[in-house]
Parts: structure tokens; sequence; C-alpha cells
């Protein structure tokens, strides 16, 4: 899929902005708070209807305007889609093919994106509250029953906690409560978990030859699951609801005495090693970045395979990061098959292969000009 | 605004209901100024008795102006059957179906220890002892859908079975007169995992 055209009324600094873009590679240049950035997030808004940079959507709003708005057409499946995103202080209405949708959670999924910025070296750096995010999203986007049952299993959790405050203070002494909290939580976390397990199963498949590719072969990617519990991912949610259900047993006591719940899918994590090192830990500023790298293109492949058309991928500022060989292999991954968006400040980062084929714009206070 | 003293004590009065505001409150007092003087005196003698004459019953907890109540005082309804909801209204909308002869046990919330509820703070421990006294075969739990109502439902049974009596949970799923292509996800998936043979 890729977007034809977009207009933004009243977006951050933008007044009024329709723009064409091409079906492959499309390179924004401008310098610094020109609205490099502000216009990548309009594509993330319209896609997520929500902003990867702030949770307040007035914020997006032109400060002296009533409203904004973000329009797009979207081709995939051999036809051109009208995608509407309208925000205001009321709160925001989206539209689907002209068509006003009641819910967000049935729009969203209209336009696959995958974003590439700076701030995603946290998914590797960053902490395991970051890499469950990134897991959960990513599954989420493909499995609304997931989100249900992760919403279920925060709920219980408060509940649980507070009643193992209410344990450990010994205001109630009677543990039958407990037992009910912990079998529900229980029957959430194995599925959450065994959901995981075939997710991480996928992005493997993946991230790994990305990466050596990347790399040239000097890297080897490994991505390993960090369970509170004793499980293997050979296990189905079953199996996974047998373990948990002894270990809750045995630290019952241990629960009640720290006050809080101590194991569970919120206290899990990923590890990244990259020939066999902790990335997170003794990786250098480039493994890093390329191990990031590697599962956002991983992301790409998956959509792909979830949903028969390639999302639509956007580079904010990290090109130019990269030395010349990952930029040319990054860039021959996606080649001719995605759409792709790439801002930088100055050309010169960018290998000359890239900008050949590429749409070139210049940006200059939230003016887009098409260079050729 | 200035208003006259017992206007504004008459709007202070109707901001308590849930959803009146301050404007329709006004609005509302206006109104009651122009009613006949007798209908305004029936007002609020049904107000007052409202209040003063309906208690809880004391067997199931349902709002009534007998004790027991009407549906536990009926010899024709089923003694064998009890249905637990959380909400007086919960039983008038079971009433309404007209179907179910059983009686009912009305507990007045669910359990959150995140809210401080614990069982002893709803009508469990009446609903255990009238399990003890009443020859009761069979238990429908019918809390709420969400985790509290869930685990609410939990707890009794896991208090209750030991003693041998059959304790039902009631069914969610699809709406009846709805169209599937119009259930959310989780509801379809719930309704899946509770098919039953034809």
């Amino acid at each position: 899929m890729y977007i034809e055209e977009l207009t933004l009324t009243n977006y951050r600094n933008y007044n009024k902005l329709t723009v064409s873009f091409d079906q492959k590679i499309n390179v924004i240049i401008g310098e610094n708070a020109q609205g490099k950035t502000n216009l990548m997030e309009s594509v993330y808004v319209l896609a997520f209807t929500k902003s990867h940079r702030t949770p307040r959507d007035k914020e997006l709003i032109k400060w002296d305007a009533e409203y904004g708005k973000i329009e797009g057409r979207v081709f995939k499946r051999n036809q051109s889609i009208p995608l509407e995103v309208v925000l205001s202080n009321k709160g925001k209405k989206v539209k689907f093919n002209h068509i006003e949708q009641k819910r967000l959670s049935e729009y969203v999924g209209s336009m696959n994106i995958v974003m590439f910025a700076p701030e995603d070296l946290n998914l590797v750096k960053g902490s395991p509250q970051e890499r469950r995010k990134f897991i959960d999203m990513e599954i989420g986007q493909t499995q609304p029953v997931y989100i249900h049952h992760l919403t279920q299993y925060q709920r219980i959790l408060k509940e649980r906690n507070a009643l193992l405050k209410d344990l450990q203070r010994q205001f109630i002494t009677d543990s039958t409560m407990l037992h009910v909290y912990t079998e529900q939580l229980i029957e959430h976390a194995s599925i959450i978990l065994e959901r995981r397990f075939l997710f991480l199963n996928k992005l493997r498949k993946w991230a790994n030859p990305i990466h050596e590719g990347i790399s040239q072969g000097k890297e080897l990617l490994n991505i390993d699951y960090n369970a509170s519990v004793n499980v293997s991912e050979a296990m189905n949610s079953e199996k996974i609801r047998m373990v948990y259900e002894q270990h809750f047993k045995n630290i019952e006591n241990k629960e009640i005495d720290r006050g809080t719940t101590l194991i569970g899918p919120h206290r899990d994590d990923l590890v990244f090693t990259v020939n066999d090192k902790n990335v997170q830990t003794y990786g250098s500023q480039g493994q890093q970045r390329t191990t990031a790298l590697s599962l956002k293109l991983a992301e790409i492949e998956l959509i792909y395979e979830e949903v028969g058309e390639y999302p639509i991928l956007l580079l904010d500022d990290v090109l130019s990061e990269l030395d010349d060989h990952r930029q040319s292999h990054l860039l021959n991954t996606i080649q001719g098959k995605v759409q792709t968006f790439v801002t930088t400040t100055s050309i010169d980062g960018i290998a000359h292969d890239t900008i050949s084929q590429a749409e070139i714009f210049t940006i200059h206070d939230g003016q887009l000009v098409e260079e050729r | 605004m200035y208003y006259p003293e017992p206007i504004s004590k008459l709007v202070d009065s109707f901001t308590k209901l849930p959803g009146i505001g301050p404007k329709t409150a006004v609005r509302l007092a206006f109104f009651v100024l122009n009613m006949e003087e007798d209908d305004v005196l029936d007002f609020a003698k049904n107000l007052a008795n409202a209040k003063r004459e309906l208690t809880h019953c004391s067997v199931c907890g349902h709002i009534t102006d007998t004790d027991p109540c009407r549906i536990c005082d009926d010899r024709e309804r089923d003694g064998s059957i009890i249905c637990v909801v959380q909400d007086p209204k919960d039983v008038i909308a079971m009433e309404k179906m007209k179907d179910y002869q059983g009686k009912y046990h009305v507990l007045h919330g669910a359990i959150s220890p995140m809210d401080g509820i614990g069982p002893e703070d709803i009508n469990v421990p009446p609903l255990i002892e009238r399990l003890k006294d009443e020859e009761v075969k069979e238990l429908i739990l019918a809390t709420n859908p969400n985790v509290e109502g869930e685990a609410t439902a939990m707890y009794i049974s896991r208090l209750v079975k030991p003693s041998g009596i059959r304790i039902s949970r009631i069914a969610h799923g699809l709406p009846v007169g709805g169209d599937l292509e119009y259930a959310d996800e989780v509801t379809l998936s719930k309704a899946l995992e509770g098919r039953r043979d034809l």
C-alpha cells in the first residue's frame, strides 16, 4: 500500500498543505524546526489516530485553530481509499471511504505504518517496559483479542495487588479471594504468553537474517524471551497455565510478604544478543541501532504476512545516522516494495544511489516544495 | 445570579439527582413553581414515601415495601433456585423476562479490593446463611461480565462448592436478534468459546 496524496489543514505548523507522493522513496530535506517530524507524525496519526509523540490531541491542532484535519488517499488492494482524521477540542472523528467510523478500533488498521525514529533506540537501550510495549503493540495491531486479554490482565492485576496489600497489613486473613484472582490472572497470563511466543517465533524468522544482511554477516542476532517463570516457548497455553499454577502456589507467602504480584507477563522482558553478547549492556551504539533497525524491518515483513500488503515505512532522521553500507542494505531490502519516507537535514549524509531514485522535497516553514 | 431562598434550595436539591446539572435544575425548579399545588404535594409525598417505606428485604436484599419481599413471599415460585445479581435493577430486568420462576439474592455491589470492597461489605454472608437454612439446589451467578463481577462469582462458587449445590454462571455472547457481522471480536470469541452442541 502507499499514500498517493496527503492534505493537512491546521496541523501543527501547517496551515494548509496538499502533496502527492512517489510510490517508492520520498526524501524530505529541511533544516531543524521546519516541520519534517510534524509531517511524519501526521502520517502516523492518519494510521493510528494518535501521535507517537504526545498523548494530548490538542497539541496537534495549529495553536490558533479550532480544529485540525489530516486527509490521505491510500492505494491498497488495487483501489484508492480516502482516509480522514479530524481533531478538535471536542474529540476526534475518523472516516474511512467518507464514512464515519464510530469505533476507533475499527478504523485503525486501514493503513499500516512502520516508523523508525531516533527514540526507537529505546527499544534496545531502554527499560523492559519499552520492549513489552513493543511486543504488545505489534501483536495488538493484528489481533484485537490480544488487547482484550491484556487489559483484563491489567485490571485483575490491580485488584490482586490491592488485595495482597490488605493481606500484607493483615486487614484480612482469608486467602480465598487471592486464589480467585490468581486463577483469573493465570487464565489471561497463559494466553498472553502463548501469543507472545508465537509472535517471537515469526519475528526471529525475519529479524535474524535481516540483521545478518545489514552487518554483512558479521553479526548474529538472537531474541530471547526472559520470563518470570520457568517456561519454554514450545509450551501451549495449557502447559503454561500449569507452570503458573505451580509457581503461584510456591510463592504465595512471599507475595503476601511483599504485598505485590511477583510473576507474570508484566514482569517479563525481551533480551537481544548479538554474537552471544547482550546488546543492551555490551552493544555499541551502532549495534544497538542496527538491532532496532532489524526489528523494524522484520515488522514490515510480519505485516506483509498478516495483511498481504507491505506497510508504509517512515524513517525520521535516522538514515543519515547509518553508514553507507547499512543504508544501501536497508534500501535494497525495501527496494520497490515499500513506500518510504525519509527525512534529513542535509542530502550529504545519504548515499548517492538512494537520492538518484528518490522523489526529493525541500521543506521550509511548513511549505513543501517538490524538487523533482 | 440571585434567587429567592426557596428556589435556590429547590435548585440545590435537584442538582443532587444523577444527570441533572445546574441549568436543568433551574429549569425544573421554575417548572415546579407553575405546577398545581396538589401535584407538588403528591410529588413531595411520593419522594418521602419511596425513601421511608422502602427497605431491603431481609431475605434476598431486594428493595421492597413489605418484608419479606413479594418475590420471596410468593409460594408459586421455586425456592430451590436462587439467582445472584449485583443490583436491584438487575432483578427488575430479570423479572421483565417473565421466564424465571426461581428466587433472587441481591449483592448490592461486587468485590473490589482496589475500592476497599470485600465480601463482607456486600450481601455475601447473608447468602451463605440462607443456603444453610433453605432447600436450595441451584445457584445461578448472574453478576456482571467484567473483572469485578467475574471475581465475585468465582468467590461465591468457591465458598459454596463444598456444599454440593449446583452452581452455574450465566452465558455471555451474542445479543439475540443482532447480526454476527456487527459483534466485536471479543464478544465473538466469547460466543465461540461458549458454543454448544445441536
